[in-house]
């Protein structure tokens, strides 16, 4: 039976065949957006949900000394209900977050906000994209009006240029990079700005090598040229944009020679990558989390805007802005207004028609104010004391982790709700064993907006339960308690019903029946409509119909190498993990890649005397960790770069919470470190 | 435009395969990885001469013959050629086509095959047991110019000796092997199958 990969944002279509309490094998049908092709995670990977590591009962336990013990799903659901109301009684709604997943079903997310907005009364909503593509998703909203990719996936084979920012495509998106390399090869140009020489760069036609955190610099520096060259698109910054002639004045300082000293890549380079991107009628923008983990992630996303804009690039086929989103729902986790500040669709908490219009579709008033985002609901304990945490691992995800576990540790009450022990799991109070992709049916929606069914193929184990199940049964007893309405749903498809008329103008046309087939891409206001590929043709969703450029300045790292930290560390994904690990270290992915190498540039390592494989401690000024050294050209001299996936040996132990100012987005992507010899 | 197939008119865009018109059989042909023209299963006549239908371009007018005695002939043959060298136990559309066509690989004399090869196991997710390997080439496209432009595999040798392996015979994970597993899914005889099909 056909469902959706639960990995990443490509959204690839899959057939596992299940057999015995085992995935035997699996196959892609040749439909969109795969059309038959898998990367080794959607083709080996998806046996995670048989591990022995499931979570099979309710668990609680009465404080954080006191050992778990099992519970009855009443006796959970009550417990936890009760606590929430405890504390939303004694510190109001401000006190409490609940954080749904991107990588539970566009329905469950749905569910988890609405418990959270119109039973609890809190705004203090949010998810793991604040992790990944806030700071996308700042800038592309306050320019564009959207945050998505404006271009679909099969636009790539009528584009003629990519210019890829700060994308490891080849691990992180694989299915894409096989795309994207393929259109390469039929005589497309490639560009790619990396620090890293990545597959995207091996593939490149331009490889620029930036110093890390530098790619702002280097963006502003080709905008500057483009406008010195006079290669800009005159006639569309005229009819499209505003704010052209203030962020033009902001350029002054970007020239080519001081982008050559801050960013290490010669001017000439940079001229022609520039030529390059403004000359090609349709260049696309490709980016990902090497643009957005940095303090100054948004101005980076921002410059990319600028830059498409400047030049004509956006509302165009084969072009566009597309930030390549990292969890299988991401996306529809943003639709489905897991965000502090909007509601489903993207309307604003703050807007008062918006607010009437919930108001009116919920049956109960809602709070004006705006909440938290995760990250600050971090800091914000014990401010904060209850957070109802779905399908999330933020011991292993979220910066500087031992800063984060005092802070968990404090947290009076910790409600998770999961299909796997994690690293976070030990923090709670109440564990709710949910179940996986394979046991539940809903929708995720892709990286370009491509709504997709997921199929339910075997029961979930043990007394699991579909995580919209679960929210709804605890919504009932907040409901009860609180008398206020909570609707019961039957299943799913009801809970998107309720979607499609809450949002009709973007969702309104995506029925299940239609999506039988194959997805439908949203907006899709009413049912015979195609569902919209290119974004923004016409006008931009802003009020005045433009899209608005803001100057977006340079400012180096938040830590820069000193003399006891000499490397720059970045973080990362590598082609067999996921994120935390939770899922893809108890599939067979684990045998091909089992623990954490660190790369090494062959010339550091040679300084240190490090031998490739030799164990070393990395060590930042929070903490070390231990690990093999890897040592490889795809580093350059001075960083090294490990992956985030080995909870045994974090790396983000490591890094840094300073954070971007606009989005709170951490800057994974540079701390500085030291090597040390393991004896 | 028009053209007859086996005596009936049918009407085409331009630009299409007579594959999409004429009902043959087709073993290398893959519309992914672009693998066409090898395995001459689907070789029709057409006004006369014999052409690969999965790589020949329908064109206005062109009388098509895709079940002669000739080419039912020479399908037979082919098949048991494949069957001689090779073990179609995992290819069942190929045992089909063998009934189709009567196939009987026994009138031949023994030939120095590939059925012995032990599978290659070298990874954690599949096994390459070329003894069941047809030469249909989709793997080496898949993993190359068709999808993945990673070239992990590739085709040795000529003839009857000709097969696919790495560069270099190396183990896949000493190869750009990402383990995607495409080649797996466009394999049509099970010489490519993942490990968990293996333990009971």
């Amino acid at each position: 039976m056909r469902t959706t990969c639960p990995y990443c944002g490509v959204g690839c279509q899959v057939e596992p065949e299940v057999q015995g309490g085992r995935v035997v094998r699996v196959l892609a049908p040749d439909i969109p957006p795969n059309h038959g092709a898998l990367c080794v995670k959607g083709r080996f990977g998806l046996d995670f949900p048989f591990s022995g590591k499931r979570l099979l009962y309710p668990m609680v336990r009465e404080s954080r000394d006191a050992p778990f013990r099992r519970a009855t799903w009443e006796e959970a659901l009550d417990f936890a209900a009760e606590k929430l109301l405890e504390v939303l009684r004694r510190k109001g709604p401000e006190a409490i977050a609940v954080f749904p997943s991107a990588k539970t079903t566009n329905e469950e997310v749905y569910l988890a906000q609405k418990l959270a907005r119109a039973l609890l009364g809190t705004h203090n909503v949010d998810h793991c994209s604040r992790l990944c593509h806030s700071s996308s998703t700042a800038a592309l909203s306050r320019s564009l009006g959207g945050a998505s990719m404006t271009n679909p996936i099969e636009d790539i084979w009528k584009t003629d240029l990519f210019l890829v920012v700060g994308s490891n495509t080849t691990e992180t998106h694989p299915v894409i990079a096989a795309m994207i390399k393929k259109r390469v090869r039929q005589g497309a140009r490639m560009i790619v700005v990396d620090p890293r020489y990545t597959g995207m760069a091996e593939a490149a036609t331009l490889w620029l090598r930036v110093r890390p955190g530098t790619d702002l610099f280097l963006l502003n520096a080709m905008a500057r040229y483009v406008l010195e060259a006079g290669l800009w698109d005159r006639a569309y910054v005229e009819a499209r944009t505003e704010g052209f002639a203030e962020w033009r004045a902001s350029l002054e300082e970007y020239t080519l020679e001081r982008a050559e000293a801050v960013t290490g890549v010669e001017r000439e380079k940079i001229a022609l990558a520039a030529r390059l991107y403004a000359t090609t009628e349709r260049a696309g923008a490709y980016w990902a989390m090497g643009v957005t983990q940095h303090t100054k992630g948004t101005a980076t996303a921002q410059a990319l805007v600028n830059l498409a804009l400047l030049t004509g690039k956006v509302g165009k086929e084969g072009a566009g802005l597309n930030p390549l989103r990292g969890q299988n729902n991401v996306q529809g986790a943003g639709d489905m207004g897991a965000l502090p500040d909007v509601y489903p669709g993207y309307l604003k908490v703050a807007d008062e028609a918006a607010r009437k219009r919930f108001e009116a579709l919920w049956g109960v008033p809602l709070n004006p104010k705006p909440g938290l985002r995760m990250t600050e609901v971090f800091a914000a304990i014990p401010e904060v004391e209850a957070i109802y945490l779905i399908g999330e691992d933020p011991v292993t995800s979220e910066p500087y982790q031992d800063h984060l576990k005092a802070k968990l540790s404090a947290l009076p009450f910790l409600l998770v709700q999961d299909i796997l022990e994690n690293e976070t799991t030990p923090f709670a109070h109440v564990i709710l064993p949910a179940a996986s992709f394979l046991e539940k049916e809903g929708t995720f929606t892709n990286t370009d907006r491509r709504v997709q069914r997921v199929r339910k193929l075997l029961d979930p184990p043990g007394e699991a339960r579909p995580d919209w199940w679960i929210t709804q049964e605890l919504g009932k007893r907040l409901a009860r308690a609180l008398d206020r309405p909570w609707r019961e749903y039957p299943g799913p498809e009801a809970i998107w019903e309720e979607v499609r008329q809450a949002i009709p103008e973007l969702m309104g046309g995506i029925s299940y029946a239609r999506l039988e087939a194959e997805g439908v891409r949203w907006p899709c206001p009413f049912e015979d409509h195609p569902g919209e590929a290119v974004l923004f043709r016409e006008r931009f969703n802003t009020p005045s119909g433009r899209a608005r450029f803001f100057p977006a300045p340079y400012t180096p790292p938040a830590e820069p190498p000193s003399e006891e930290y000499p490397f720059t560390l970045s973080t990362g994904r590598v082609l067999f993990h996921w994120h935390g690990g939770t899922l893809s270290r108890n599939s067979r992915l684990k045998e091909a890649y089992p623990e954490l190498k660190v790369e090494v540039n062959p010339k550091d390592a040679e300084r240190l005397g490090l031998q490739d494989g030799e164990p070393i401690y990395v060590v930042s000024r929070r903490g070390r960790i231990r690990a093999r050294a890897w040592v490889t050209e795809r580093t350059p001299e001075g960083v090294v770069y490990a992956p985030f996936h080995f909870a045994e040996v974090p790396a983000n132990r490591l890094t840094l919470d300073a954070l971007d100012p606009v989005s709170r987005i951490p800057e994974y992507k540079v701390s500085a470190v030291r090597l040390e010899k393991v004896d | 435009m028009r053209l007859r197939v086996d005596g009936k008119e049918v009407e085409v865009q331009e630009g299409a395969l007579l594959l999409q018109v004429a009902p043959v059989p087709t073993l290398c042909h893959h519309p992914h990885t672009e693998t066409k023209g090898l395995c001459r299963l689907c070789l029709v006549e057409v006004n006369g001469r014999l052409h690969p239908a999965c790589a020949t371009l329908a064109q206005e007018g062109m009388e098509v013959k895709t079940e002669t005695e000739a080419l039912r002939r020479l399908r037979k043959t082919l098949l048991e050629w494949l069957a001689l060298t090779t073990d179609l136990s995992q290819a069942p559309e190929l045992l089909s086509l063998m009934e189709r066509y009567g196939a009987e690989p026994a009138r031949w004399p023994e030939v120095a095959g590939r059925k012995e090869r032990e599978a290659l196991k070298d990874n954690p997710f599949f096994l390459r047991d070329y003894a069941k390997c047809v030469n249909c080439r989709r793997c080496v496209d898949a993993c190359g110019d068709g999808i993945m432009g990673v070239y992990a595999l590739t085709l040795e040798d000529r003839g009857l000796l000709a097969h696919p392996t790495t560069p270099l015979g190396r183990p896949l994970p000493e190869t750009p092997c990402v383990f995607c597993g495409n080649c797996v899914q466009v394999c049509p005889t099970g010489a490519l199958r993942p490990l968990t099909l293996e333990v009971a």
